[in-house]
């Protein structure tokens, strides 16, 4: 369990890392470094694409799923790795 | 009989029904007027909807239900097809009565009265015995027979008949419905007054509409089946049946785009909920797999110069401000004529706060996964002893380490063994010899020499798992793992019953004539008395033959030794004046190795002569590392207190071709070439372990080491 804690602080100090989101299977929330809204807000988006993400692969290949997810915007790069329970965002600024 | 009365019942009430029902059903004659009208080919019995009817007519309850009268009536009117020629020949036909009777014999079991009926002809019973013969003769075989099925028309069913008030004029009827017509408005003339037979409107009254509100569950709407959905759900239902309404459950909440999840499962407290999550395997592995690709974004450059491959240029990156643009050109115009010349340039390097402040001691790779490094964290001095440190590190991920062991003591050595390729072996400043496996998670040792009896009291400085070919004195040919130690002894390690080592060789301290003119002859007479033996600091095996090695001790000698004879060495060296750190045989040459000591030298020896080829002599200070390159025959990097130097004897034997100065107040303490790559790592005392890049640094093809050292 602390180690878990360790690795997020972790995470959440490298270079370029603008936030860190844990979000459960609900929306709410678990663990964020940003504020409530901005955070509810990645996660009810990211949601939303998560699953259509997975429903492409699945449809293509029902053997197949979706383990990560990576969206690459102009401004710095989203990295969502999706699971039935959670959702762990993190948002980075690579060429900072 | 009782047949033909019950008849004229059926048709007596029956009949105007039926009979006005029936009447405007045409008939159909051809050209010669013949009645060629189709005759159905089902004549159910009437006389046992008769029954039926005088049944529910008789008994004046109203037990059967209306749809009973309805079937009822339904059969009637099946039978109003032969209204027409029943009642035409209602008291003519006893064959069609007889076939109905027949029929209601079949198809009524439960009616009793068929014995009256069954005395009026002996073809009745005939037809009946048959019909029931045929019942009874369906047996098992018959099972299987292929039975051939008719398919007929049946009888038209009227569900409505809503009879045309009105004739064609052209039809034949229309002169009697006309004369009907008139005759009927004169009566209506005729009883003019009387009110039975005037003309009178009706109007119903509608009632006036009342909303209602009806309830119902919500209708979920749901996308179509998809493909995965329906391959989940086959999965599941195969999965068995115990785990299906779970298993549907989530079918359903993965197969609904919405966002809300049912409350099929509400939990009852929320906050120990979302902690389990944090702590479940998968996400961690989740984490950790995050974090890689983070600093995969961080390091890809550099990554990709260490595996040679092209960077990837950041195509959004914002562009830099014009005047640093300039100085890069200039840059790149240094650059251009920097490019021949050979260089270190620095990628990154491996260090957190854990290892901030230790001493960097050993390095090695692992031998099956090349992305993997151990490194040891230990003082190479006696004094300020702080608890040694080893952190395996993997390329992708340089801001910390994968796994990191404490140990009691510093730790001088390490190295993994190349059969059990999770398995490192660590030599401490106090004497042990402990096993990680560092596959596990745990921190503790796998095996630990300290309840040996042979142990070694003084500092282990150098250990090496070696794969014997041959084993000595029948024992297994596996690895073996060998150590020397400050206290003279070279011990070869063994499990049995806990880790238990043998003496392989016992460095004694040889005197050599040389020195005897030196003033340390004195100091050395005097240490002998202390211990006969000699530390040793080093050693090497032999690439080819697993039973000859080398080793260095304190006072400078390198031995030559055998496994097979562990009492007297095969050969000495001596040239150096100081402790050896290091000695290490040629990859490619078989016969020449290099050792390095602290009296600032690296000697280049070549196993038949006494003295040594080649001295090499930088700077002035102790040479803490050198290590032959395993690509090139004829580079060696060498790492002493502030410098690391890359010699090629092919370009020059008395220069390094390449240096890089040690950040100031640092110390390089070791060396480490990497596998695959031109790649070195250099580790120092303030625990960072930094990764340079041999660029441009251009050899000539020659492994032919020989021709380029001059014999005596």
């Amino acid at each position: 369990m602390a180690e878990v804690e360790e690795t997020l602080k972790r995470i959440q100090t490298h270079k370029g890392v603008i936030g860190t989101i844990v979000v459960n299977a609900e929306g709410i929330p678990i663990r964020t470094t940003l504020d409530n809204s901005t955070t509810v807000q990645y996660a009810g988006l990211l949601h939303q694409l998560t699953m259509k993400a997975r429903s492409t692969v699945r449809d293509l290949d029902p053997q197949n799923d979706l383990t990560f997810l990576r969206i690459r915007p102009k401004k710095h790069e989203i990295m969502v790795a999706p699971d039935k329970e959670y959702l762990l965002i993190v948002i980075q600024n690579p060429s900072e | 009989p009782i047949g033909q009365t019950s008849d004229e019942l059926f048709s007596s009430q029956v009949h105007p029904v039926l009979f006005s029902a029936y009447k405007t059903v045409g008939f159909v004659f051809d050209e010669n007027g013949k009645d060629v009208t189709p005759q159905p080919l089902y004549q159910p019995d009437p006389a046992a909807v008769m029954s039926k009817h005088s049944k529910i007519f008789a008994s004046d309850t109203s037990g059967g239900t209306m749809s009973d009268f309805y079937s009822t009536a339904y059969q009637t009117t099946t039978n109003a097809s032969f209204a027409g020629p029943f009642t035409r020949s209602v008291f003519g036909s006893s064959t069609v009565s007889r076939g109905s009777q027949s029929t209601m014999e079949s198809m009524n079991e439960e009616i009793e009265d068929p014995s009256s009926k069954r005395d009026i002809s002996i073809s009745l019973s005939d037809v009946q015995v048959r019909r029931e013969e045929v019942k009874e003769l369906i047996k098992e075989e018959m099972l299987d027979d292929v039975v051939d099925r008719y398919l007929i028309e049946s009888e038209t069913l009227w569900l409505l008949h809503m009879p045309a008030v009105s004739v064609s004029v052209d039809s034949e009827e229309a002169e009697s419905v006309k004369e009907r017509n008139n005759l009927y408005m004169e009566l209506c003339k005729n009883r003019m007054g009387n009110d039975k037979y005037v003309e009178r409107s009706m109007q119903t009254f509608n009632g006036a509409p009342k909303t209602k509100e009806v309830q119902s569950e919500a209708i979920t709407m749901v996308d179509a089946a998809t493909t995965w959905d329906m391959y989940d759900s086959f999965r599941s239902a195969g999965l068995g049946e115990a785990a299906l309404s779970p298993d549907t459950d989530k079918a359903t909440s993965a197969s609904s785009s919405r966002i809300e999840i049912e409350p099929f499962v509400v939990p009852s407290e929320d906050e120990p909920d979302p902690e389990l999550v944090l702590q479940s395997e998968k996400f961690q592995q989740d984490l950790f797999v995050m974090e890689r690709i983070i600093l995969e974004n961080i390091y890809q450059p550099k990554l990709a110069a260490y595996r040679q491959l092209p960077t990837l240029e950041d195509p959004d990156s914002v562009p830099k401000v014009v005047p640093t643009v300039v100085s890069r050109r200039e840059e790149s115009s240094l650059d251009e004529e920097s490019t021949l010349t050979p260089a270190l340039e620095r990628l990154w390097s491996f260090s957190c706060e854990l290892t901030s402040g230790h001493n960097v001691s050993s390095m090695a790779w692992n031998k099956r996964n090349p992305d993997l490094l151990a490194v040891g964290y230990g003082q190479f001095d006696f004094k300020d002893q702080k608890s040694g440190l080893i952190c395996c590190w993997s390329l992708k991920n340089p801001t910390w380490p994968e796994r990191v062991f404490t140990c009691e003591s510093g730790v001088t050595t390490l190295d993994f063994s190349a059969s059990n390729a999770s398995q490192l072996a660590v030599g401490m400043h106090d004497g042990s010899i402990a096993t990680y496996n560092v596959e596990s998670r745990e921190k503790t040792p796998v095996i630990d020499s300290s309840d040996c009896a042979h142990k070694h009291t003084s500092p282990v400085w150098q250990v090496r798992w070696i794969d014997h070919e041959r084993g000595a004195s029948g024992e297994d040919k596996g690895e073996t793992l060998i150590s020397v130690s400050a206290d003279g002894r070279i011990s070869k390690w063994f499990l049995r019953k806990g880790l238990d080592c043998i003496d392989l060789m016992k460095l004694k301290r040889t005197r050599n004539e040389k020195d005897k003119k030196q003033v340390g002859d004195k100091e050395k007479k005097s240490e002998a008395l202390i211990s006969r033996q000699a530390p040793g600091l080093c050693f090497d095996f032999h690439p080819t033959d697993s039973n000859i090695y080398i080793a260095g001790t304190e006072e400078g000698h390198i031995h030559k030794c055998s496994c097979s004879y562990n009492e007297q060495f095969l050969e000495t060296y001596i040239a150096h004046k100081g402790p050896l750190y290091r000695i290490t045989w040629s990859p490619f040459c078989s016969d020449v190795f290099l050792s390095c000591s602290s009296d600032w030298t690296i000697q280049l020896w070549r196993q038949d002569l006494f003295t040594p080829v080649l001295g090499f002599t930088s700077t002035q200070s102790a040479v803490y590392d050198v290590m032959w390159s395993p690509k090139w025959a004829t580079v060696f990097g060498a790492v002493n207190e502030g410098r690391v130097e890359i010699w090629d004897l092919g370009a020059s034997i008395l220069d390094p071709t390449i240096v890089s100065l040690a950040s100031p107040g640092v110390k390089l303490t070791s060396l480490l070439f990497a596998t695959e790559t031109d790649c070195i790592l250099v580790g120092d005392s303030d625990g960072q372990v930094s990764i340079y890049q041999l660029k441009n640094l251009t050899v000539g093809e020659g492994t032919q080491v020989r021709q380029g050292f001059p014999t005596g």
